[in-house]
């Protein structure tokens, strides 16, 4: 950098004013943003992205430079600040509310109530949408395909869909409100998989099972455009041009 | 305006927890029936007794400090620059 910006000689410490472009707020507007976290998020980043500028300028820069902070101290005082409240809230929550023993569970005798783990619910409400099975019969009158196996295909379906996901969209936003279309996909299936949760207990729930079976499809597309007129109208907002203005400096890959 | 909401989730989750440990200690009889909802035992010391008061404190604090810094700070803000601007 011997040329002909040699009177902005790149600082590296963090300290150096920031020439003004279009984007930049004047030091007026900066005295005038009062709110203490959009203030010291905008510093943040716009400090970030001038020791990255900085160190971009000078002459032996090398892409694989890695423009980040140091694990210490600055990531693992994080870390470790992290994991120490999380430790004592485990001896903590143990010390107060010592976990109930039951009796132990007895083989020969098959219990009241049988439902898979919670985090099964989702595939055990597929296996409920009887409804939904087209009734393909031959001329006895019996079904083709009973309603459990057009449950175990409904299974396939859905990790098929999440399957296919990552080939779609490859995952390059940093946050919901850069791919709003994407995110409210997730928000969609998230709701559904609640739904359709709660529909596998459909007799635990105080609702009337049918509507509780509409509910399922219909409002986990109404919560997906919700979400994408919020995410949508977010990205008219002053962080999301800065973020992305900083962002735009970052190695394409 | 983010001040605002963590101090609501401070309260939040500060009280709430307070009162899930003393309603796991005074309002769970049993872990077959009502969790953390259950009828208090009725033979209780002074403590015990203070230890109810708090636990119902807590409860309402949880709940109304969040909706105090989360609906009522911004709403009175509203309102106050809205009768500043007139």
């Amino acid at each position: 950098m011997t040329d002909d910006n040699s009177d902005d000689t790149a600082r590296t410490d963090g300290t150096g004013i920031v020439p003004p472009d279009d984007e930049t707020p004047t030091w007026r507007e900066r005295k005038e943003r009062t709110t203490g976290l959009s203030r010291l998020t905008y510093e943040y980043f716009e400090r970030s992205r001038r020791e990255d500028q900085d160190l971009r300028e000078e002459s032996d820069y090398v892409e694989r430079d890695v423009l980040a902070f140091p694990v210490w101290p600055h990531e693992l005082i994080r870390n470790l600040a992290l994991t120490s409240f999380f430790v004592g809230m485990i001896f903590f929550l143990s010390a107060t509310l010592p976990p109930h023993l039951g009796a132990p569970a007895n083989p020969s005798q098959t219990p009241a109530v049988i439902l898979p783990d919670w985090y099964l619910y989702w595939s055990f409400g597929l296996l409920k949408l009887g409804p939904l099975n087209p009734d393909l019969a031959i001329i006895g009158g019996d079904k083709l395909l009973a309603d459990r196996t057009y449950g175990v295909l409904a299974n396939v379906v859905v990790v098929g869909f999440i399957a296919i996901v990552p080939f779609l969209n490859k995952g390059s936003a940093r946050r919901p409100v850069e791919q709003p279309f994407w995110a409210a996909i997730g928000v969609m299936g998230v709701v559904f998989a609640v739904f359709i949760s709660a529909l596998s207990i459909k007799n635990l729930v105080p609702m009337d099972p049918h509507l509780l079976f509409d509910l399922t499809f219909l409002v986990p597309p109404l919560a997906g455009g919700m979400a994408y007129a919020i995410l949508k109208t977010m990205r008219e907002g002053y962080m999301y041009d800065l973020n992305r203005r900083y962002y735009k400096l970052r190695p394409p890959k | 305006m983010a001040d605002e909401f963590a101090k609501g989730l401070g309260l939040l989750t500060g009280a709430g927890l307070i009162w899930m440990v003393l309603a796991g200690w005074y309002k769970t009889p049993s872990f077959e029936g009502a969790q953390l909802t259950g009828s208090p035992p009725g033979e209780l010391s002074m403590l015990g007794e203070l230890a109810i008061v708090f636990l119902e404190s807590m409860f309402w604090l949880a709940i109304f400090g969040a909706l105090l810094f989360w609906v009522g700070v911004p709403l009175g803000r509203e309102l106050y620059a809205k009768v500043e601007g007139e």
